[in-house]
Order: C-alpha cells, then sequence, then structure tokens
C-alpha cells in the first residue's frame, strides 16, 4: 500500500493504480470522455487532464492512464487544469456542435470559444476511441481508425459495411455521445449500415444473439455454443444438478 | 483483372504475423501502384487480422495508397527548405500544365503529381522527383520541357 | 608514364542523393572509363550537394566540383600533373580552394559521426574495416556490459534524434531489467522537413549504425534488434540492406559474433511515410504492425517498449558515435563541446544561405557562426530574418539570439530547441506568419489524430493562421493561439503534440509586428502572402532582361527590350516568381488594395 494526496486528501491506493480509479474510489469525480471501466485506458481525450506534483515538480497528466507513485500530490481542479480543461471542451464542442453531452460538459465547464471553427450541428463524434477499442477488445475489430490528423475519422474499409462486423452493438453500447445508430427490434438488429438476424433461444424462445455472434463464438471457442438465454441457461443447469443428485444418492 | 493469386503470392513472402502487415502492403503498393480492394480480405485472411486494420494502416500510411497512382509519380518537394524556394508554385504550374483532378491525376492515367513531405535533399531545393529520378534546384522554366520528357513517346517515358 | 599516375591514384565520387540528382552515376562510370588503372570509388554524401558532384583525387587531395560526365577526359589526363583549375572550388574572394580542408564550408568542421562518409565506399565492408571499423565491437565483447555502459555514461553522449536523453542512463535503464527478450531499435524514420543527416550517414556509412547498434545490444543483453528506415530513403534502406549481408559474412552480427557466442539479429522496418513514427511510442507501434499511434509514456520503452519487452531505441547519428567511443574512451569523446552537451552535431543548414549542405561542428558553437562563416552568410546580400531550428517541434530565432551557442539546452530556453539538427535560414523575403502556417499545416497532416489538443488544436490553427494570411483575421486571433499553444504544449499526449505549437508561439514572441500588420492592416510586410500583396516593377531598375517574364507561372508579365516591362494586374496570382528571379532588385511587393483573381 502506498498513499497520495488529491484535493488535499490523502488516500491508500495500490503502486501502479490508475490515478483516475483512486480519486473516484475516493469520491473525487473527474470529468472524463474515453475512459470506460470495461475498457483498457485509451488516453486520448485528455479530459481527465490533472496536476501532479512529484518530487518538487509539476506536471500535466491524463489521470485515466497514469499510474500512481507514493507520495505524489495531486490537483484535480486547479486553475492551469480548469484553464486547460476548458479549451479542451471548447475543441470537443467545436468538433462535435451536437453533441448533448459535450454541451452538458460545456456549459458546466464554463467553455466555449465562439472564433472557433464549428463542425456542422450534425456532427456528435468526438472520436475518443471507444468504440474501436471495444470493437478490438472482443476480438473483432470490425471498424477502426480511419486516416489520421485533422481527418482522422472512425470507419468501416472503404466507408462501407464491416465485412468483419457481428452485431453485438458494443460499439454503440460504449459511445459517449450516442453517435453509433444501433437499432434493435424482435427479429433483427441492424448497425453500420447492416442487417443482422437474430437466433432464438431454444428454450424460451426469445431472441438471443445474431448469427454472426454464434458463428464468431464458435471459432473462438472451438464448439458451437448453446442457445440459450441467461434463464434458460440457469434452468438447465439446475436441472442437470437435480437429476445428478437423484442419480448419485 | 484478377489480381488476387500474385496478391496471395506476395503475402506468403512473409511469415503469417500480424507485424508483417505493412510490409505486405508496402510490396502490394510498389507491385500496383496501389492497394487494390481485393487484397484486404486476402491479406486479412492470410495474417488472420480484421480487413479494418489493414484499412486503416493504409489510410494511415502515406506511402499507401488506395486509388491507382499515374504512370509517372511526380513528387514535389515540400519540405521546409523547398517551400521556402517556391515549391508551392511548382504545384501550381504542373496543375495548370497537366490539368490535373482533384486526386492530382491527368485523365490519361499519365502522370500523378503529389506534394510530399521532405525528400532530405534540401541543398538542392526545390527538390522533383519523378519516379525514382531526382531533379534539384527546378526551376518554373524548365518544368514544362521535363514534363514532356516523361509524355508518352518523351525522351524519359519507358 | 600516365597510366602510374594514374594506377596508384582513387577517384572518390561522391553519389549521395544530391549529387546522383546531379548524374553524379554517369560521371563514375565515364571516369571508370576514361581511367581505367585508376580506382574510382563510389561513396557516399560529402554534404556540400549544391556544389555536386564532387571528386576527390586521393592521394593528392584535390576536390572537384559540379563535374560534368564530360569532364572526365579532363580529370584523367591530369593525375599526376596538377589539377583542372576550372572544376577547384572559388572562395568568396575568387581565390581557387584545392584541398577540401582549405573549403571555407569544410575548414571549421570537426568529422565524428560523418567520420568516414566520402571516403569510403558503403557497399565495401572492406574500406570500413580498413578504416578502424568493427574494432570498437571487437573491444566491447571483451568489456563487462556495465564497462561498456560505464564509457557511453562518461562521455556524455546524449540522443541525437532531439530529446538530448543521456544515453549511457537510457542503456543503464534497460541493462538493469530482468525481463527477456530485450531488444534494440535505431530510429531512422528522419521526417523533420529540412533534415537530412541521418539519410546520409545511413547511405554513406551503414556499417557505422550496425556497429553501434551491435554494442547497444551487448551492453544490454539483447539478441534481436530493428532499423526502423523511412520507406521514401530508397538508397539508405539498400546500403543497409548490403551492410547487414556483409557483416553477418563476416560474423560481426549472426548467430556467433566473432566466435564469442553472443548472438545478435537484426533486421530492417520499412517505415509507411509517418512523421510521428519517429516517436519512440509510434514507432514501436509500427514495427508490431500496429498504426503508429503514439500511448502514454508514463511507464518507459526501456522498461516495456516493444512487445512490452524492455527496449533501447537510439537515433541514428547517436548510434554512429559508439564505435568512437568505445574505440577511443568516454573520455576523450566527452573533451569535445560543452558542459551539457558533449561531442559534436551534424546540422543540415539550409534555405536562404550562400552555401547549404550537412556540417557536423563541436557542440556549443554560436548560430552566428554556422550561418555567416560555414553557410557564407544570406543570399543575393539580402538580410538575414530568423533561422528555425528543430523543425515542426523547433522554432524561429530572430537575428538578436545569433550568438547563442548551439547545443540542447540553450536554444530550449529560448523556446527553440536545437532538435535533430535541422537549420532552416530565413531572409527578409519570408513570412513568419507563412512559415508558422506551414509548419501547422505539416502537423495538422502529420499528427496522428488521436489526442484532442494535438489533432484539434492544430485544426483551429491552421483555420485562424490561413484566415491571417488571407486577410481574415480577427483582433484577438494573437492571443487565442497563444491561449490554445499554451494547452497543447501541456495536455498533449505526446511529444509531437506537445511541441506543436512551438512554430506559432515562438513567430508570435519574436515578430509579432508582423502578426499584428496582417491583422490590423491587412498587410504582409515580407511580400509574401498573395492575398494581400501585389508586386510592381520599377522601370528605372529594371534592365529588360526577360528573367521575370520566363519566371511568370500565368504570363502576365509583358515588355521587351524596348517597352518597359510590367506586370498586368488580371490574372496575376502574386506568387512572387517575379521577384525571386530579378536580379536586379527591381519587383518589389507592395500591399494588394482590391481582392485577388
Amino acid at each position: 500500500m502506498i498513499s497520495i494526496t488529491v484535493n488535499g486528501r490523502v488516500c491508500a491506493c495500490e503502486e501502479g493504480e490508475y490515478l483516475l480509479d483512486v480519486a473516484e474510489r475516493n469520491g473525487m469525480l473527474i470529468p472524463h470522455l474515453c475512459y470506460h471501466r470495461g475498457l483498457l485506458p485509451i488516453g486520448a481525450c485528455r479530459v481527465c487532464i490533472v496536476e501532479v506534483i512529484e518530487r518538487g515538480r509539476s506536471k500535466v497528466v491524463a489521470s485515466c492512464v497514469y499510474p500512481v507513485r507514493d507520495g505524489i500530490e495531486v490537483h484535480t481542479a486547479s486553475p492551469r487544469i480548469r484553464e486547460q480543461r476548458s479549451v479542451i471542451i471548447a475543441l470537443l464542442l467545436s468538433l462535435a456542435p451536437g453533441s448533448t453531452e459535450i454541451k452538458r460538459l460545456a456549459l458546466q465547464l464554463g467553455a466555449d470559444i465562439p472564433r472557433l471553427v464549428k463542425a456542422p450541428e450534425s456532427d456528435t463524434c468526438v472520436l475518443c476511441g471507444r468504440c474501436t477499442a471495444a470493437c478490438e477488445a472482443l476480438g473483432t475489430g470490425a471498424i477502426a481508425k480511419v486516416g489520421r490528423g485533422v481527418t482522422k475519422k472512425i470507419a468501416a474499409p472503404f466507408d462501407g459495411m464491416p465485412p468483419d462486423c457481428i452485431g453485438c452493438g458494443s460499439c454503440a453500447h460504449v459511445c459517449p455521445t450516442g453517435t453509433i445508430a444501433y437499432e434493435h427490434t424482435d427479429e433483427s438488429v441492424s448497425v453500420w449500415g447492416r442487417e443482422f438476424e437474430l437466433m432464438r433461444c431454444t428454450g424460451c424462445n426469445a431472441p438471443l444473439m445474431t448469427r454472426e455472434q454464434h458463428d464468431f463464438l464458435t471459432r473462438k471457442g472451438g464448439e458451437s455454443p448453446e442457445l440459450l438465454c441467461e434463464r434458460c441457461g440457469k434452468q438447465g443447469v439446475a436441472r442437470k444438478l437435480k437429476t445428478r443428485e437423484r442419480y448419485l444418492g | 483483372m484478377d489480381h488476387s493469386t500474385h496478391i496471395e503470392e506476395i503475402a506468403r513472402r512473409y511469415p503469417a504475423e500480424r507485424r508483417f502487415s505493412l510490409a505486405i502492403l508496402q510490396d502490394i503498393q510498389r507491385e500496383f501502384n496501389y492497394i487494390p480492394a481485393e487484397a484486404l480480405p486476402i491479406v486479412a485472411a492470410r495474417l488472420d487480422t480484421p480487413q479494418a486494420h489493414l484499412y486503416a494502416l493504409a489510410t494511415f500510411y502515406k506511402s499507401l495508397s488506395l486509388v491507382p497512382k499515374g504512370k509517372h509519380v511526380v513528387k514535389l518537394c515540400d519540405g521546409t527548405a523547398c517551400h521556402m524556394r517556391g515549391a508551392g508554385n511548382l504545384l501550381g504550374s504542373l496543375s495548370r500544365q497537366l490539368r490535373l483532378d482533384a486526386d492530382g491525376r491527368t485523365d490519361d492515367g499519365q502522370f500523378s503529381v503529389e506534394l510530399v513531405n521532405c525528400l532530405g535533399s534540401c541543398a538542392l531545393a526545390p527538390v522533383m522527383v519523378v519516379g525514382e529520378a531526382y531533379y534539384g534546384k527546378v526551376s518554373l522554366e524548365q518544368l514544362p520541357t521535363l514534363v514532356d520528357s516523361y509524355r508518352e513517346g518523351g525522351e524519359n517515358d519507358e | 608514364m600516365m597510366s602510374d599516375n594514374a594506377t596508384s591514384r582513387t577517384l572518390l565520387v561522391c553519389c549521395g542523393t544530391g549529387c546522383l540528382a546531379n548524374k553524379a552515376a554517369a560521371v563514375a562510370d565515364a571516369l571508370d572509363a576514361a581511367c581505367p588503372e585508376a580506382s574510382v570509388k563510389r561513396t557516399g554524401c560529402n554534404g556540400f550537394c549544391e556544389n555536386g558532384p564532387i571528386v576527390k583525387v586521393q592521394p593528392d587531395d584535390i576536390s572537384y566540383y559540379r563535374v560534368k560526365p564530360e569532364h572526365a577526359e579532363k580529370i584523367a589526363a591530369s593525375l599526376g600533373h596538377g589539377p583542372v583549375m576550372s572544376l577547384l572550388f572559388r572562395d568568396a574572394d575568387k581565390k581557387l580552394v584545392l584541398r577540401q580542408a582549405d573549403n571555407p564550408f569544410y575548414a571549421p568542421q570537426h568529422k565524428v559521426a560523418l567520420r568516414n562518409i566520402g571516403t569510403i565506399d558503403p557497399l565495401a565492408i572492406d574500406d570500413y574495416l580498413d578504416a578502424g571499423g568493427y574494432r570498437a565491437l571487437e573491444r566491447a565483447l571483451a568489456m563487462e556490459p556495465d564497462e561498456i555502459i560505464a564509457e557511453v555514461t562518461a562521455s556524455g553522449l546524449r540522443g541525437r534524434g532531439g530529446a538530448g536523453f543521456p544515453t549511457g542512463v537510457k542503456w543503464a535503464s534497460a541493462r538493469a531489467e530482468e525481463v527477456f527478450p530485450k531488444y534494440v531499435c535505431c530510429n531512422g524514420d528522419e521526417g523533420d522537413p529540412g533534415a537530412f543527416m541521418d539519410r546520409s550517414i545511413l547511405e554513406g556509412d551503414p556499417h557505422s549504425v550496425i556497429e553501434g547498434l551491435a554494442i547497444t545490444a551487448l551492453a544490454i543483453g539483447a539478441e534481436q534488434g530493428f532499423l526502423y528506415i523511412r520507406d521514401e530513403y530508397g538508397l539508405a534502406c539498400a546500403n543497409v540492406a548490403a551492410a547487414l549481408g556483409a557483416a553477418e559474412a563476416r560474423g560481426y552480427i549472426g548467430t556467433n559474433i566473432r566466435g564469442s557466442g553472443r548472438r545478435l539479429r537484426l533486421e530492417i522496418v520499412r517505415g509507411g511515410g509517418a512523421f510521428v513514427c519517429g516517436e519512440s511510442t509510434a514507432l514501436m507501434a509500427s514495427i508490431e504492425g500496429r498504426l503508429g499511434e503514439p500511448r502514454a509514456k508514463y511507464v518507459r520503452s526501456v522498461q516495456r517498449g516493444l512487445w512490452d519487452k524492455p527496449t533501447v531505441l537510439n537515433n541514428v547519428e547517436t548510434l554512429a558515435n559508439i564505435p568512437v567511443i568505445i574505440a577511443q574512451g568516454g573520455v576523450r569523446f566527452a573533451e569535445i563541446g560543452t558542459e551539457g552537451s558533449k561531442g559534436t552535431k551534424v546540422f543540415s543548414l539550409v534555405g536562404k544561405v550562400e552555401r547549404t549542405g550537412l556540417v557536423e561542428v563541436p557542440m556549443g558553437v554560436t548560430l552566428r557562426h554556422l550561418i555567416f562563416d560555414i553557410g557564407g552568410g544570406i543570399r543575393r546580400g539580402r538580410r538575414f530574418k530568423a533561422v528555425q531550428t528543430g523543425g515542426p517541434s523547433g522554432g524561429c530565432i530572430p537575428e538578436g539570439l545569433l550568438d547563442l551557442p548551439v547545443d540542447f539546452d540553450t536554444l530550449t530556453e529560448k523556446g527553440a530547441m536545437m532538435g535533430s539538427g535541422g537549420m532552416i535560414v530565413m531572409d527578409e523575403h519570408d513570412c513568419m506568419v507563412e512559415v508558422a502556417r506551414y509548419y501547422v499545416k505539416f502537423l495538422s497532416d502529420e499528427s496522428c489524430g488521436k489526442c484532442t489538443p494535438c489533432r484539434e488544436g492544430l485544426r483551429q490553427m491552421l483555420a485562424i493562421l490561413t484566415d491571417l494570411c488571407e486577410g481574415r483575421g480577427q483582433q484577438g486571433d494573437i492571443e487565442l493561439l497563444e491561449r490554445l499553444g499554451a494547452t497543447m504544449k501541456e495536455s498533449s499526449l505526446c511529444a509531437l503534440g506537445q511541441s506543436a505549437p512551438n512554430p506559432v508561439l515562438s513567430t508570435i514572441a519574436h515578430f509579432r509586428d508582423e502578426y499584428a500588420a496582417h491583422i490590423e492592416e491587412g498587410r504582409c510586410p515580407a511580400g509574401v502572402c498573395p492575398a494581400l500583396t501585389t508586386f510592381v516593377i520599377d522601370s528605372e531598375a529594371c534592365t529588360s532582361c526577360g528573367a521575370c517574364k520566363k519566371a511568370c507561372p500565368v504570363d502576365v508579365i509583358s515588355g521587351d527590350k524596348d517597352t518597359p516591362y510590367e506586370i498586368a494586374r488580371d490574372g496575376c496570382i502574386a506568387c512572387g516568381s517575379c521577384r525571386e528571379s530579378c536580379r536586379f532588385d527591381a519587383v518589389s511587393a507592395h500591399q494588394r488594395k482590391e481582392a485577388l483573381a
């Protein structure tokens, strides 16, 4: 165990833990966009910047990827951080003027620079990279960060429909600005311009997963997973156990 | 035209490891002067990597292009030294002379012209490269003759 | 008699990329044919590219410049009979210069990293061995890793790629890691516009880099390494590949280095054409076959680099210094340079100076010495305005700071940096706002686009600077650029983003008036920004030579011997080619009042 101070409060933590996690655990919220609990830290949006003072030297770091070291002093809302964070939010607002999440942050943190060139009002993507990180973590990698520099965007090959997409919807689920359209009916889901037929639970006939998801799991796991929803699956296990008890008993 | 056998052959020059993605794409680029769309699924299957990954590489790295380039690729260096010594004017002049389209190509497929990052021949600024041939201290005056020598039937057109 | 004279002589033909552009290969072939008894060697870059192709005759120590294939016969006939006068260099006083060492461009230089370039054939490993090559590696094989690192630490060598991190400290950290395998890497992704020293070393003396890398591997305990080289550097890739083959054949790398039982496998990775891949973590991502995006460096590459294993990455020029340090001892190396910056540094001195090229000088010489003594001052008697050092990560330095010593720390204190050694000289006809716009445009294309401050900051800076250059500047723009710059500098993810605002901030710091003129008066004082500038020919000064008419890309200049030359308003694109072409200063720039066509 080591200890650090965040905004004057002493916090106990493990060496190497990420600073943002430690701060949040101790009840100090740091605004963030690309950070998501279920993903490896990305460190791209820079909204979660904080000031760290170590051995008398002060620096600005992204708290979501900064591993803590014993004795560091952290300030999450010093004047320097407030200024830089507000510039970053203003930049994001000009990139995604249509996003309610960014508008909310901008209002909350007093960030707007009217002179900045604004993207069309309909734009909402902030290029945080959560969607591609989620897609890659799942092993599909169907969408990617395309281009570079100021032309960077999230897309599938040739701006078309992603051939490797399995319709799981994780990208849409993690998107902080609701940019990725994910439609769900009883029979099918559609995302990235593709429609995916849903397979059903063999127990209760509830829609379960897309055929592509099933194929993907089969490929990964080496055998075809049972088509059972969570409830029916549990019931099945319980039944089996019961049978076994009877047999053994 | 079907290039798949050829692309397959290029992909097989390297071990089936993801780290060779870029090298394979570079070889394909060298061979075809661009990355044909059909190359993506072939290389993806060979390396067991998503097509989107390869597409991202192809759009990230400048040495790769998804659109076919002209028979003669003209690179105008826009490194700082060349910029200071009028690379922009050379580009303007070439565009007018060759009637380049938005992608910097001529409609007969003979030329594509690109403004590129420093080619490291700064002492000869401004520098122009046609194919593999370097030209230093290029002047607006000599540009028309130089370009003509690469036109069909010209002394440098092979 | 003549053949005796020829037999004993070696003709060194510079075949660097610059000289090749001026048909050096044909010169070498013609010399081969004209003097079959002499030995003709094709060497790497001599650095004085503008005056190439360069041919040196040894042992007479005669240097010829601007040699053409048709001069071969003349040179052949002269061997043993004195020099060909017409091919010698003339200094500022029109005096003929025989030896390279007496040439004002070379005289003040001190070659360490470039020691062999121009005197050996890069494709002949025996040339390198004759010059003392691989002796340092033999020596290192007999040393303990800690002894090797101690020599490097004693030398005070700092990374030549720009950051200036002490090489010995880096090696010691990697050596201390107990995780294997470890890797060594050479950063040959030279991307700073205006810098070409790494290219020259890779092309002209590839074995020095391989030897440096092999010694690094011995010191940290690595058995595999990569040389990441820009794909655009075709000759460099080819020469390094050939050198790797030769080094392996002689056992300097491979499975059993000189019988020691040590092994090292080196391979070339061709860069994909992305400036950001010069950044260490992006370069490593690229070698792994991923997108060249940097990651947070709170954990260093010496701990977790390639494939999360301890990795040492050194720049080409840094590695080329290593064999010298091991062969002569670190203390001797440390005698050159300043307190904090030891050794020499190679600069590419380009732009509006009289003599351009690659120069290697001890650390600590002044900018003035570089530009005015070695570079011969500003071309065409114009006035010096600024020198941009360190490429897009660096800054513009004005006349008032020319007496600063060039080393790792001094320039950084002034908001510029020595960087990898690009040195671009600008004169009164260069607009500082346009220069800033140029670098920001470059970086907005070359940023990887991962983090917000760099990507979006550059996008907005480019929009504002373009507005300024086109007469749409607004009050408050300078302050907004400074505000954006301050945030980018501290909160960007990698060194590219953190240094991206430097060209803007340094030009604002030293040339604020010029920014103000664009905004408040719609005037470009240097006469560069076309939307704000118009050109006029002074009929008094005009000699009717017609140079401007020939140079005009849109044919709007009329005149002949009898009619005074004139620029038509209609169709003129204000590119300034006429002003640059005029030898009599008869074309001048004025503020444009009407809109540009």
